[in-house]
């Protein structure tokens, strides 16, 4: 993303396009399956909670004699009669609000790291054309430079604090078998910058917040040091302390001997690690200097492309203008030429390429899904209603009202969809929501707490739509029809 | 005859089967008599069944009138006449219709849901019930549970719960045994006899008719034949 090369990743995979291409449709398409198994699995539990709730439910109709109340427990008897139709039902609607909060919380995700901030925001500077973005060390300074020349109210507020540069290094600590779980990636950064610039590590707090401090205060001593995710360091069996030799993949013929440190907690930073740019610098120049195989001194060929983004928190709007048209003149940056984008505006541009596919699952896929479960709905509901006609004609001849058999055909199918959207949607925060996934480097992917409100609404929502038209058959039918035809 | 419960003027019923006009009730008069216990006989398709759900405010006449009481049923709208069946009429059908997952004291409170009863009148009235068809230690069983003779004491439970004046029965012995069906017919009588109840019951049995005080046999929709049981 925002320049950092094909081949670089934590893992070893393609970590741009692919990944989240790969999240958006692979893990969408498995989540369908993920779905319909944690349906069938889940079943014993629906039923257990089906009979729980129909207690309280007795519980209450005992008590106070209430009708409605009745009305609710000759639901959830009803439900009961009918085991196999009501876990169909049940699991439909549980994979329809499981993956429509998938992708509802996935649309969230985008909508946040794409709203732009009127203030204190991030911008990035890229190389103006080219992905992967790739600038000179030159072009760091003449930025710091060129914001140095900003007008006061519009430098950063924190200043040097306010501004990083990431360099990405991949390396293996396998030169001879290169495998994805002897990788070490890493941002190659200024050590004080983790504590100030990074999302997620600039808010640590208590016994994290210290280990960090203390990690950037010895990578500041000690420029060969390197800070580990815990995940990462228990791919590959590695421990604080111990030290490694990484051999550059993507900055070939350097060979780096580091020594860990410390660890970055669990969640948005699983995978990556932190150098100091210092010893990536020091180790380009020891290059040139050095190497025996280079006789005419010429700069390893990463050296002009050793940075791959620069970061800086702006104040307002104003600043970032007057910066974007700094960058912009040719006159400071030249070759390359480089451009300024808002952080949220960058993250736009790299999902313009997914347009089609968020366009898909918001208005074509979700409205799909919807419909086609309205209809899964009807169908297993009318099936029902057919059977039980004979039923809803006795209620009627002892005198219950049309609208009390409307009420009890849809009121079935709303206690499967509230609970089916419940569990579904409880699975989806407990359970996917803790495992962290990574969209490419927007940082873990969360659910939000919202869907375990509307999951439930989802699901009954869609009971209704799929059941009233069985339900107004049911109201309607005709009593000395349905007798003689029995008869 | 006492005085006239049930009163049906001119009565006629079509159906309309494709372009065919069938008129299944023909102009049909007739009166039931207060605590008078009526069989309804005659061939399939003789119009028993048609009658007796218009007696029952279940269906309503293409012309005609009918009264029960003091309330003109053939005027009523389907809610109203719902309202009216709660309160006025009580049910049993052949095959019991208990709906499965209540239970017999559940079943037999069903239409007393519909009534501004207090829980406590509303216990009462369903023990009461229970216990005049013998079923009182039943009451916590489903009908799966209960045999077809039960079930039908269960249905009769239900029919009398709310006290109604008339109660119509659709052949409410044809399902059971002939020991089954004694039972549930001397219940019959005793809800005439002892509670007053007016009873018009559709059956094809000449052994069950034989224990109303009237027999009506009708044929293609007309009244043939009006005796006093034994005759």
């Amino acid at each position: 993303m925002f320049g950092m090369p094909s081949e670089m990743g934590p893992t070893g995979l393609d970590p741009s396009m692919g990944l989240l291409a790969g999240y958006l449709l692979g893990v969408l398409g498995g989540l369908n399956l993920l779905a319909l198994g944690l349906g069938f699995i889940t079943l014993p539990v629906f039923f257990i909670l089906l009979y729980a709730v129909e207690q309280v439910s007795l519980a209450i109709s005992n008590a106070t004699g209430w009708f409605p109340a009745k009305l609710v427990l000759y639901m959830f008897r009803g439900l009961r009669r009918s085991p196999l139709r009501t876990s169909l039902t049940y699991i439909a609607l549980f994979v329809l609000t499981l993956v429509l909060s998938m992708i509802y919380s996935v649309l969230v995700f985008i909508g946040r790291v794409t709203t732009e901030k009127e203030a204190d925001f991030k911008a990035i500077t890229t190389h103006k054309t080219i992905i992967p973005s790739q600038m000179p060390r030159a072009h760091y300074e003449q930025f710091k430079r060129e914001l140095a020349k900003l007008p006061d109210g519009m430098r950063p507020k924190n200043g040097e604090a306010d501004l990083m540069a990431w360099s990405f290094f991949l390396g293996t600590t396998d030169p001879i078998s290169k495998r994805p779980d002897s990788n070490v990636f890493a941002f190659c950064i200024e050590p004080r910058k983790i504590l100030t610039m990074m999302d997620g590590l600039d808010d640590l707090t208590g016994k994290e917040k210290a280990d960090l401090d203390a990690a950037v205060a010895e990578m500041e001593r000690d420029k060969q040091a390197i800070v580990m995710s815990k995940m990462r360091m228990k791919k590959m069996n590695l421990q604080v302390g111990q030290t490694i030799k990484v051999t550059g993949l993507n900055y070939t013929d350097l060979v780096f001997d580091l020594r860990i440190i410390g660890e970055l907690p669990d969640g948005k930073y699983d995978n990556i690690s932190f150098i100091n740019s210092a010893y990536l610098f020091s180790q380009l120049d020891a290059w040139k200097l050095n190497n025996p195989k280079n006789r005419t001194s010429e700069p390893h060929p990463m050296d002009a492309k050793c940075i791959n983004l620069i970061w800086v928190r702006l104040p307002n709007k104003e600043a970032f203008e007057r910066l974007a048209a700094a960058v912009n003149d040719t006159g400071n940056f030249s070759n390359p030429q480089i451009k300024l984008e808002t952080a949220s505006s960058g993250f736009g541009t790299f999902l313009e390429a997914f347009k089609d596919i968020l366009f898909g699952m918001k208005y074509l896929m979700a409205p799909a899904m919807v419909a086609i479960m309205c209809l899964v709905i009807a169908n297993a509901i009318s099936i029902g209603v057919r059977e039980r006609r004979t039923e809803m004609a006795v209620l009627k001849v002892l005198g219950f009202q049309p609208r009390h058999v409307l009420f009890l055909v849809v009121g079935e199918a709303v206690l499967v969809g509230l609970m089916a959207g419940f569990m579904s949607t409880l699975i989806a925060f407990k359970m996917i929501g803790n495992l962290k996934l990574q969209i490419a480097f927007f940082g873990a992917f969360f659910v939000p707490g919202e869907v375990l409100l509307y999951g439930p609404m989802l699901g009954a929502f869609v009971a209704v739509a799929g059941s009233i038209a069985p339900a107004l058959n049911a109201k309607n039918v005709k009593v000395a029809e349905v007798f003689s035809k029995v008869a | 005859m006492a005085r006239a419960l049930v009163q049906v003027r001119d009565l006629v019923k079509s159906f309309t089967r494709g372009t065919e006009r069938i008129d299944v009730l023909q102009k049909l008069t007739l009166d039931v008599g207060q605590a008078e216990f009526l069989a309804l006989m005659g061939p399939s398709g003789s119009g028993k069944t048609t009658l007796l759900n218009l007696i029952a405010g279940l269906d309503q006449p293409t012309s005609g009138k009918i009264s029960v009481g003091e309330n003109v049923i053939s005027e009523m709208s389907e809610s109203e006449l719902a309202r009216w069946r709660t309160r006025h009429v009580g049910f049993i059908f052949q095959f019991y219709y208990l709906l499965p997952v209540l239970t017999a004291y559940e079943n037999v409170e069903l239409p007393l849901l519909l009534l501004a009863l207090t829980k406590e009148q509303r216990r009462k009235q369903v023990t009461t019930a229970l216990d005049l068809v013998g079923l009182a230690d039943r009451m916590d069983h489903r009908p799966g549970q209960l045999s077809g003779g039960q079930q039908q004491r269960v249905g009769i439970a239900r029919a009398m719960v709310t006290d109604p004046e008339l109660i119509v029965a659709d052949e409410p012995t044809g399902d059971l045994d002939t020991k089954s069906a004694d039972e549930i017919l001397k219940l019959m009588e005793i809800l005439r006899a002892q509670l007053g109840k007016t009873i018009i019951m559709v059956t094809h049995d000449p052994k069950a008719a034989s224990r109303a005080q009237r027999i009506l046999h009708l044929e293609k929709g007309q009244l043939v034949l009006d005796t006093a049981a034994g005759v």
